[in-house]
């Protein structure tokens, strides 16, 4: 097209037209291609997929469509709706306590306090363990009777709970676990927010007379917000997909006491109930929809506003 | 070596039109610097020479050959960068020799051609040192080094100087010159700094706003600038503007007056001039003398002494603000009244238009 | 007085740590040197006897040598899979960040979506078992490419933003055609960028519990983590080889930790800022 109209202009004035030659980019749309196959494929693909699939009775051999009734039973089921609500909880209460405890230690941890590197170094190496392990370890550590807390605990004089046998107790024991994992990492991204602050605010603030406290306040809380949104929707949506540190420690037991969307998820694929699971799979990806990106826009407009 | 031609270039970023179609000739072996306000073009007209950016319209001749649609590899061009892009993971020696090696030119050949780049340039004891244990001005001279490697037909230079501190500044300047001189390869070279435009350029392209507004040797535009924006942009102070009306015409003059001017004839081209029309003097702060009882008297608002000059701030009647020149010291006083006075033959008269009316040469 | 408070905090701080950080991990060193009966105990004491070397043994030899498989299999899927995603997320970085045209819009999209969306389990399976690649290694590798790469195209572009255009423009003059221009000047500079990208990408991958779980199923070709979870529940009596288990697989993430702690914080932040 532009090849033509360029000789029709060209060729009003010169004597000899010349077509204008595109030159291809130096930056090849092929780079993309290996990358897009592996995803489309592997990824986007199943991801669509799933749209119809939740619709179906399937044996991955061959599917009935039966229309909602997958989520009409996700809807219907107690132990699924259990699921659903464990979820919101989860998310909730681990990307809470990220948020507060990540953002004292890194507080902390940016003050001039002895053995700094060790202490940072001790809160982030949970990071990098297995999760499976992780929750291995504390499912002993947290045994009613023979676990090392509930021991430690009547070392005081304390009688320990059932920490993972107890129904309403199981899944924030495995909350706080998450916490105890991942609580690392909140603490770097804030120390990297923390140490970003320009020490000109703080001498600025400091000049004015502020306290420790009210330099927390007014300099290093609202400075770090962008710390703060990073920490919350990468926990909330950790959160919300958690199932290995579940799977490790409760099964999604007692009962149904702690059991996630994406345990659920897992125990319908293992019970041979494909479309069940799938429609989990997308009622877990609507989840996330609905409450994630709302967060994200109402975090981003205040961050615009201030 | 080889020759440029462009032909009525255009260039647009979707509806925005950067470039407007420029024509140019350009000589086997000769200098030719763009220079323009920023954003005036020079730059991107550089990279559509060079390649980098894709013309729109219009036609590129490099020597015989149409380069719209060629790769910038095959233009026998080389480009030395503004922040001089050495490529910072190779020494000295490898960048030099990149794109030899890029052409699989034999081992020592391209050995040999590094060696004799780095013997031109100086810096043999350089070529085992990474960029980053370079100061700025051994960078660009790796940089020029590469582009001599190529041995291209034409050198392009995108405001080579302008990262380094005065005093090497001049001492590189002088180097590209010796260099052109030494080669004698033909050289396109964009700044925005008239002073490196003016002693380098056998050629200069005033460019603004993607038009090119006058085309010739330093000189020439700083004597016969042709319009109101290369008189203002080619001389350091700029030139004082004063709007005046036409008095009286007469064979080759025009005697202006004006609020801030006695009447006053000046040589000029005067064709279509009558008396009534508002046009616009122009007078080089150089070319201002104090006389008392001169044509132009105004209130000193501001003086720097330099020693050998005296730079005056000076503010006419009618509120517009020139600089003045003068040899010499001056013990002159704020708020006092100076008289000023002119050769008629050094003032340039512009048409409402903007355009110069030289008075035509014999 | 500001002294004692200073160390104060500071004693205060080492103590806390030590407790609810260093006691999981000594407990799970001394379960590992304990043997069957006092293990059994799940008590935080010191072990009677050194049955390190013994449990290692057994829990190496178990079940046809797993494990050693399972280190195998596990190193061949981070090699490979980190490979893959180093060299295709770079190459997208590159030229998405370097080439604006109307689809980056959607690309960025994808790749947000790709940060946010939990995989669909059953379809994935689905797909592989269509092209047959459920079950096998290198099926799984390509998931954790598919799964790997929104996070290391983010890290890429945003570094790729740090290097001038004037390289490539320069590399171009030169005779570099893109591929040179990608693999011979760029490439080598992303090396910062690139080891942050391996070290956080290995310790994912190799970490990794439920892609395993669900597309590697079998003992044959099991994973270290699925080791863990098929020992848990046959050794329900045998705690010390358990634990052993548990620290042996941790013994690559510590070593990753030992020598690029820096890189990792460095990249999980940046990458979690940007994301």
């Amino acid at each position: 097209m532009s090849v033509m109209t360029q000789t029709g202009t060209a060729g009003a004035g010169a004597a000899a037209p010349v077509p204008v030659l595109k030159r291809p980019s130096p930056y090849p749309g092929w780079f993309f291609l290996p990358a897009a196959i592996i995803y489309g494929l592997l990824f986007l693909l199943p991801t669509v997929a799933s749209l119809y699939f939740s619709l179906t009775r399937w044996t991955l051999f061959n599917s009935t469509f039966i229309g909602l009734d997958n989520f009409a039973q996700f809807l219907r089921e107690p132990f699924l709706i259990k699921g659903l609500i464990n979820t919101v909880i989860y998310a909730v209460v681990t990307s809470g306590l990220k948020v507060v405890l990540g953002l004292l230690l890194a507080v902390l941890l940016t003050s001039q306090i002895a053995a700094r590197g060790y202490l940072r170094s001790v809160v982030f190496f949970p990071v990098l363990v297995s999760t499976v392990g992780v929750g291995i370890t504390f499912t002993v550590l947290m045994h009613p009777t023979n676990g090392m807390i509930n021991e430690g605990l009547a070392m005081l004089g304390i009688k320990g709970p059932g920490w993972l046998t107890n129904p309403s107790l199981a899944l924030y024991s495995v909350a706080l676990v998450d916490v105890w994992k991942g609580v690392g990492l909140a603490t770097v991204i804030y120390i990297a927010g923390i140490v970003a602050i320009p020490k000109d605010y703080y001498e600025a603030a400091r000049i004015d007379g502020a306290t420790k406290l009210q330099n927390f306040f007014y300099v290093t809380l609202p400075l770090c917000r962008p710390a703060t949104v990073t920490v919350i929707i990468l926990s909330f949506i950790g959160g919300l997909r958690t199932f290995d540190l579940i799977w490790a420690m409760t099964r999604g037991g007692p009962g149904f006491a702690s059991d996630t969307v994406a345990s659920v998820i897992y125990k319908q694929y293992q019970a041979g109930f494909y479309g069940l699971s799938t429609a989990g799979n997308v009622v877990l990806f609507a989840l996330i929809a609905v409450l994630v990106v709302p967060l994200t826009m109402l975090l981003n407009r205040r961050e615009g506003h201030e | 070596m080889a020759g440029l031609e462009l032909k009525s270039l255009h260039k647009s970023y979707g509806n925005v039109e950067v470039i407007k179609g420029v024509d140019l000739t350009v000589e086997h072996g000769e200098f030719v610097v763009f220079v323009g306000p920023s954003g005036c073009g020079k730059s991107t007209l550089l990279r559509m020479i060079a390649g980098l950016e894709d013309i729109t319209g219009g036609e590129l001749w490099i020597g015989e050959v149409l380069c719209n649609g060629v790769e910038p590899r095959d233009r026998g061009i080389a480009m030395v960068f503004q922040n001089y892009a050495l490529y910072p993971h190779m020494t000295v020696y490898d960048n030099v020799g990149f794109g030899l090696k890029l052409a699989k030119t034999p081992k020592d050949v391209r050995d040999a051609k590094i060696r004799e780049a780095a013997r031109i340039l100086q810096m043999e004891h350089l070529l085992e040192r990474k960029p980053s244990q370079l100061s700025g001005g051994q960078r660009q001279r790796v940089a020029i080094g590469r582009a001599i490697v190529r041995k291209p037909e034409v050198f392009l230079f995108d405001e080579p100087l302008s990262n380094l501190d005065a005093a090497l500044r001049v001492e590189t300047r002088m180097e590209i010159a010796k260099l052109h001189h030494d080669l004698g390869a033909t050289m396109i070279y964009v700044t925005h700094d008239q002073v490196e435009a003016m002693t380098l350029a056998d050629k200069i392209v005033v460019l603004n706003g993607g038009v090119v507004q006058q085309v010739g040797a330093p000189i020439e535009l700083y004597q016969r600038p042709a319009n109101l924006f290369v008189a203002g942009f080619i001389g350091s102070p700029k030139m004082n503007f004063v709007s005046v009306t036409v008095e009286a015409v007469s064979a080759g003059r025009v005697a202006v007056a004006g609020k801030d001017m006695a009447s006053i004839a000046i040589p000029a081209r005067t064709d279509g001039l009558k008396p009534g029309d508002t046009v616009t003097l122009g007078i080089r702060p150089h070319d201002l003398s104090e006389e008392s009882g001169g044509a132009i008297v105004g209130r000193v608002a501001l003086v720097e002494r330099l020693g050998n000059e005296t730079i005056i701030s000076m503010q006419l009647p009618s509120e517009a603000s020139w600089l003045v020149v003068l040899d010499g010291d001056h013990n002159l006083s704020i708020g006092q009244n100076l008289a000023l006075s002119f050769e008629p033959d050094r003032a340039v008269i512009f048409d409402a238009d903007g355009t110069a009316r030289h008075p035509d040469l014999d | 007085m500001s002294l004692v408070r200073k160390y104060g905090l500071s004693v205060l701080a080492i103590l806390v740590s030590a407790v609810v950080f260093l006691i999981p991990f000594a407990f799970i060193i001394m379960m590992a040197f304990k043997d069957r009966t006092q293990a059994q105990l799940l008590d935080f004491s010191w072990p009677q006897g050194f049955h390190l070397w013994t449990n290692i043994v057994e829990v190496v030899t178990t079940r046809n040598w797993m494990l050693l498989t399972a280190f195998i299999n596990s190193s061949i899927l981070t090699v490979a899979s980190v490979t893959l995603l180093v060299i295709f997320a770079a190459m997208v970085g590159f030229v998405l960040q370097r080439r604006k045209t109307r689809f980056n819009g959607l690309i960025e999209f994808f790749i947000l979506a790709g940060l946010m969306i939990p995989p669909a389990v059953v379809p994935t399976i689905w797909l592989l078992q269509g092209i047959g690649l459920f079950g096998k290694l290198h099926g799984l590798i390509l998931v954790e490419v598919a799964y790997g790469l929104p996070f290391s195209i983010l890290l890429y572009r945003a570094f790729i933003a740090t290097i001038p255009r004037e390289l490539d423009e320069a590399a171009i003059i030169d005779g570099a055609r893109p591929f040179d221009v990608f693999f011979r000047v760029i490439l080598p500079l992303l090396w910062p960028v690139t080891v942050t990208n391996i070290v956080v990408q290995s310790v994912a991958i190799f970490n990794d519990f439920t892609n395993p779980l669900y597309y590697l199923p079998g003992n044959a070709n099991a994973t270290v983590q699925l080791t863990l979870y098929n020992f848990q529940s046959q050794f329900n009596t045998s705690y010390n080889l358990l634990f052993t288990n548990i620290a042996l697989i941790t013994i690559p993430p510590l070593v990753v930790f030992l020598f690029f702690n820096r890189q990792i914080v460095a990249g999980m932040t940046a990458g979690a800022v940007k994301g």
